[in-house]
């Protein structure tokens, strides 16, 4: 991508006393990306989150979302940009409707503009059954998608999630992230925090803050790659026969694709990559030797992520 | 600054305020609480105060004051027979003052009998306090002041000697008795501490709840997305201050109107004048409440430095104790209390009928904090952000 980054981020500091919360970090974010950033609590990110929507002064350093110098022009990115705190910020005394009319009021959105968009996101975000109830009787899982759903009322051009689906069970979580692939494929830029490794998956892009700085910046393929971390597809068959298993497995597959070891019981096969193929190559072969497939393992993100923190770890020390 | 988005801010506030019970019942139950027992309890009026009576003379004229002071209801004369019973019931704490009438007051009262005797002083009536409670005793020793200028000795001009016993005024400290009631004849203490619980309701209250307000708002997490919003931080301040405002100045015709109905006291100025006074008054309290959120990270340490201000608030505005008999240094932190300066306006126009002219020097004082207040407030709600 050639293009100008919709978020530019360079040498950013952010010091508290002595402490360096946020400590040089530069980063390049494109539109319509899904960009994670993924870091342990304490680790950096809601700091660097706050401060690239202008919530928080930097010590150091230049930010620029959507063309705009956050930090000359802080008022005016507001414009241009949707937000959802940890806490999902709705008026708790008041229902998720008039929280609708509230906001979009405050983003100069009020009678038929407002009722026409808010139509379309309550249809999609399923809130529809909900809307004139009070905002603290909403589960988890409908707060956090009337959240996301209030931060895009005014159509901003980029969305800042910080933590999203912190409290939310794992179903509601696929359909939150449902959710914001749709907004990213509709051309918003998706910034998000996330503790939830896994959940980068979902993402286009991902960034690891540990201690302050960024300790790994790609996609989430090369992330498993440079870290070994691989998908594991678990086989089991008969004891006797499982070393002729493991042959066949590793014959169906093209050359070097897998690593094959028998570890008790069970074959198992290693690898970066895993297509709908590769699946059915291997179920074929694993049941004409009377074996079958027991599961497959996908790359755990946390894994990536010790590796990553390890290896910061070694570099500074 | 738009108007448009501050009418959307203002409106949120006040369905929200109406609808939170905590704040409805503060709203409610804080200044009639404040009415009820200060303007009883703290009362400054005097009643059914128990005073010892040690009647040497036993005769028509000082039997006419003993009987003439207990008709006022403010005092319970108790009977004495000697100087040691005296003595040790105000020790005791069974007597809050004592009279000591002495022999010849009659006589001295008489001219008609002839001089008391020859090379005798004219007859003192002594007033005996407990040095300890110094306000109390000090309220009964004027009333008392008064009441005997009403009666027989008053005019033969009897001088009253009050001495205080205790450990805080040494014995034999010898004050003469001068009564000054201009605007109160009664000495009813009630208008008094009617007038000054405005003070406290507006002080205390509206400091209370917009600093809750401020930080449950920041813990719940709208704070921060109101911030992201294309509001500035002036219209999400008065977004909250004006609603809240003008709640707090319904609370204070509530205020006024109890006070009317029950105790017969309304303003003696101009109840417009009172109102428009302590509408603005609140801007004081209301930026109070906004530099204390600024730097409270929980409603609990929030409703606790609003107890550690209400403290000196109570103590030294004048509210409850009168700033003349403060120390120096008391008198002089005094008059930094916005309080003190509400409080003396709000006495002015309650008790005196004062108009904006009597009192536009206290005004501009007000005035002057209240800008102060404002600035400072801005800062602290930026700072934070």
């Amino acid at each position: 991508m050639n293009v100008e980054p919709i978020i530019r981020v360079d040498g950013l500091v952010r010091r508290f006393g002595e402490f360096t919360a946020v400590d040089h970090v530069s980063l390049r974010v494109h539109a319509g990306e899904i960009f994670a950033f993924l870091g342990a609590n304490g680790s950096g990110k809601s700091t660097t989150i706050r401060m690239l929507i202008g919530l928080l002064r930097p010590t150091e350093g230049s930010i620029v979302v959507d063309g705009i110098d956050v930090m000359a022009q802080t008022r005016r990115v507001r414009d241009h940009i949707g937000y959802m705190g940890q806490r999902v910020s709705l008026y708790q005394g008041l229902s998720l409707r008039e929280n609708v009319e509230f906001y979009g009021g405050l983003q100069n959105l009020a009678g038929q503009e407002l009722d026409h968009r808010w139509d379309r996101l309550r249809e999609r975000f399923a809130l529809g059954d909900v809307e004139r109830e009070a905002a603290s009787d909403l589960p988890a899982g409908v707060r956090q998608r009337a959240g996301l759903a209030l931060a895009i009322l005014h159509q901003p051009r980029v969305l800042f999630l910080d933590e999203p689906t912190a409290g939310v069970d794992l179903v509601g979580r696929a359909l939150f992230w449902e959710l914001i692939q749709e907004q990213a494929a509709q051309g918003r830029t998706v910034f998000v925090t996330t503790h939830f490794l896994e959940e980068a998956d979902y993402c286009d892009r991902v960034s690891f803050i540990d201690a302050g700085k960024i300790v790994a910046d790609a996609t989430p393929a090369e992330l498993r790659e440079r870290t070994g971390t691989d998908y594991v597809v678990r086989v089991t068959g008969p004891p006797t026969g499982l070393s002729a298993v493991a042959a066949a497995l590793e014959a169906a597959l093209p050359p070097r694709a897998a690593k094959v070891t028998v570890e008790g019981a069970q074959v198992r096969l290693r690898m970066g990559s895993l297509s709908p193929e590769r699946i059915v190559a291997l179920r074929t072969a694993a049941e004409a030797r009377g074996a079958h497939l027991l599961g497959i393992d996908p790359p755990d993100m946390g894994d990536v992520f010790r590796v990553l923190a390890r290896e910061a770890g070694e570099t500074a020390s | 600054m738009k108007l448009a988005r501050l009418l959307v801010l203002m409106r949120r506030e006040a369905l929200a305020t109406l609808r939170d019970p905590f704040t409805v019942s503060i709203l409610i139950a804080v200044p009639l609480v404040a009415l009820l027992l200060f303007s009883s309890i703290l009362s400054t009026s005097v009643e059914y105060l128990p005073m010892g009576v040690l009647d040497l003379d036993r005769s028509p004229a000082s039997r006419r004051l003993v009987a003439g002071l207990a008709a006022t209801r403010s005092f319970q004369p108790i009977a004495l027979a000697n100087r040691d019973q005296l003595d040790e019931m105000l020790r005791d704490g069974g007597l809050s003052l004592a009279l000591v009438l002495p022999d010849g007051l009659d006589r001295g009262l008489r001219p008609d009998l002839g001089p008391a005797g020859p090379g005798r002083a004219r007859p003192q009536v002594q007033v005996i306090y407990d040095g300890a409670e110094t306000v109390l005793a000090g309220n009964a020793e004027s009333f008392l002041g008064a009441t005997m200028a009403a009666t027989a000795l008053g005019d033969a001009g009897v001088p009253a000697i009050v001495r205080a016993s205790g450990a805080s005024a040494g014995s034999g400290s010898v004050v003469r008795v001068v009564t000054r009631a201009l605007f109160n004849p009664a000495l009813d203490g009630k208008p008094y501490m009617v007038a000054g619980t405005f003070g406290f309701v507006l002080s205390f209250a509206t400091t209370l709840i917009i600093a809750v307000s401020v930080v449950n708002e920041r813990a719940a997490g709208t704070f921060e997305q109101l911030q992201v919003t294309p509001a500035t931080n002036l219209e999400i301040v008065l977004g909250k201050v004006l609603p809240l405002g003008a709640v707090f100045s319904l609370d204070v015709i509530l205020m006024m109107l109890a006070a009317g109905f029950l105790w017969g006291v309304w303003p003696a100025g101009s109840a417009v004048f009172f109102l428009l006074v302590s509408t603005f008054y609140q801007v004081v309290s209301l930026s109070l409440g906004l530099i204390i959120s600024a730097t409270s990270a929980t409603a609990q340490e929030a409703v606790a430095k609003t107890v550690l201000l209400a403290t000196p608030l109570i103590q030294l505005s004048g509210f409850a104790l009168p700033i003349d008999n403060m120390a120096w240094a008391f008198r002089w932190f005094a008059e930094v209390i916005p309080a003190t300066h509400y409080i003396r306006v709000s006495r002015a126009i309650y008790l005196r009928g004062e108009g904006p002219l009597d009192v536009a020097g206290e005004l501009g004082v007000i005035v002057l904090m209240g800008a102060g207040l404002v600035a400072l407030a801005l800062r602290a709600v930026g700072r934070r952000a």
